[in-house]
């Protein structure tokens, strides 16, 4: 019996969705991934150097002005800071002497991995980055900056690599607060690197540029971790709560590198 | 063009991600398939099948379900590949 050329390409579909079920049913999609991962990593670290130094070489051309007065600005705020510096470091001896003499003991800093990001996901709001099972990273691990902003936390874990789902995803909420002040909310991800602080009753005075940090209630991730800046309020008659935009504060153009909290359980 | 496929899909997750124009990265195996399959003649299957391997490789860096850009590219070669067979006609194709 002789197949028409219509029959045989129906036939090759067919093969093809049972065999993409059996994958993403079986989990077999994850060797494939990690396989692919392996073999593409060299390659992709070069793209991303490579793309980094051509931004950073456009990016300093085109933005000169702006960056001279940002540079003007920020060394009036690094002779600020250093002054601010000294007086905390002067608070931090005596706070760690009144904690010994209390006998409370310092509490244990997080345990982090250093991590490299490989590529980012299409639709932009996931991550790969080079460390994974065999590193003892788990699902479920928060992700940060060296600047201990919040980038996301571990969203699935290959032999060497591990996909780390942003903040700013859709599919990423949690609790966190108004640093400094008693307002709570939930931080929920837009897509597209924006993000929200929900469910802050509108009577609430919440100001542009107040900074938002993370609370440990929700036991996703660790308290006092910098999530970014109030961009723009939004308030309406209609609705219980407030709608916050926030800045993020890391900036997955600049970043390459990120920390992967080990030890924080949930 | 395998290999030229998994080169622009490794490009589109690691280079391209600095030239995003407002969040958005252009998708360079698709508009390679979209080529393909536009410039290649329309009872070819080359188009298709390259479509199905790019759509894997999408796959591979994406966070959806492994089929979901395969199934994506291979509608979009199939729909090109309709519409240059039944309603275009370029003239080139009367001295073939």
């Amino acid at each position: 019996m002789k197949l028409s050329s219509r029959s045989k390409f129906g036939i090759i579909i067919a093969v093809l969705i049972i065999l993409l079920v059996v994958f993403n049913l079986t989990g077999f999609s994850k060797s494939i991934r990690s396989l692919f991962f392996s073999i593409s990593w060299p390659i992709q670290k070069s793209f991303w150097g490579i793309g980094d130094s051509i931004s950073n070489f456009f990016g300093s051309i085109s933005e000169g002005e702006r960056v001279w007065l940002e540079n003007e600005e920020l060394k009036l705020k690094i002779q600020e800071l250093t002054a601010e510096n000294v007086a905390l470091s002067n608070l931090k001896e005596e706070n760690e002497s009144l904690r010994g003499a209390l006998d409370l003991g310092l509490k244990k800093e997080f345990e982090l991995s250093f991590a490299e990001i490989i590529s980012k996901d299409v639709s932009q709001d996931f991550i790969l980055i080079d460390k994974g099972s065999k590193d003892g990273i788990e699902k479920g691990m928060p992700v940060i900056t060296w600047q201990k902003a919040l980038v996301g936390r571990v969203y699935e874990v290959y032999n060497g690599f591990s996909k780390v789902i942003l903040i700013s995803s859709k599919e990423s909420s949690f609790d966190a607060q108004i640093s400094g002040q008693d307002i709570s909310g939930v931080v929920k991800g837009k897509g597209n690197l924006s993000l929200y602080l929900d469910f802050v009753p509108k009577e609430e005075e919440v100001k542009k540029d107040d900074i938002v940090v993370t609370t440990s209630l929700g036991e996703l991730f660790p308290s006092g971790i910098l999530v970014g800046k109030i961009s723009d309020i939004k308030k309406s008659d209609l609705e219980p709560f407030q709608e916050d935009n926030i800045s993020p504060a890391f900036d997955l153009k600049e970043t390459r590198d990120v920390f992967v909290i080990t030890n924080y359980l949930k | 063009m395998f290999l030229v496929l998994y080169i622009l899909c490794l490009l589109q997750t690691s280079f391209l991600v600095y030239f995003s124009i407002k969040g958005f990265i252009l998708n360079l195996v698709l508009v390679a398939v979209i080529l393909i399959n536009i410039f290649e003649s329309p009872r070819d299957m080359t188009g298709i099948f390259l479509a199905g391997f790019g759509g894997l490789f999408l796959d591979i860096f994406s966070e959806r379900f492994l089929g979901f850009w395969i199934a994506a590219l291979l509608l979009t070669a199939i729909l090109l590949k309709f519409v240059l067979r039944e309603y275009v006609r370029f003239p080139a194709a009367k001295r073939a």
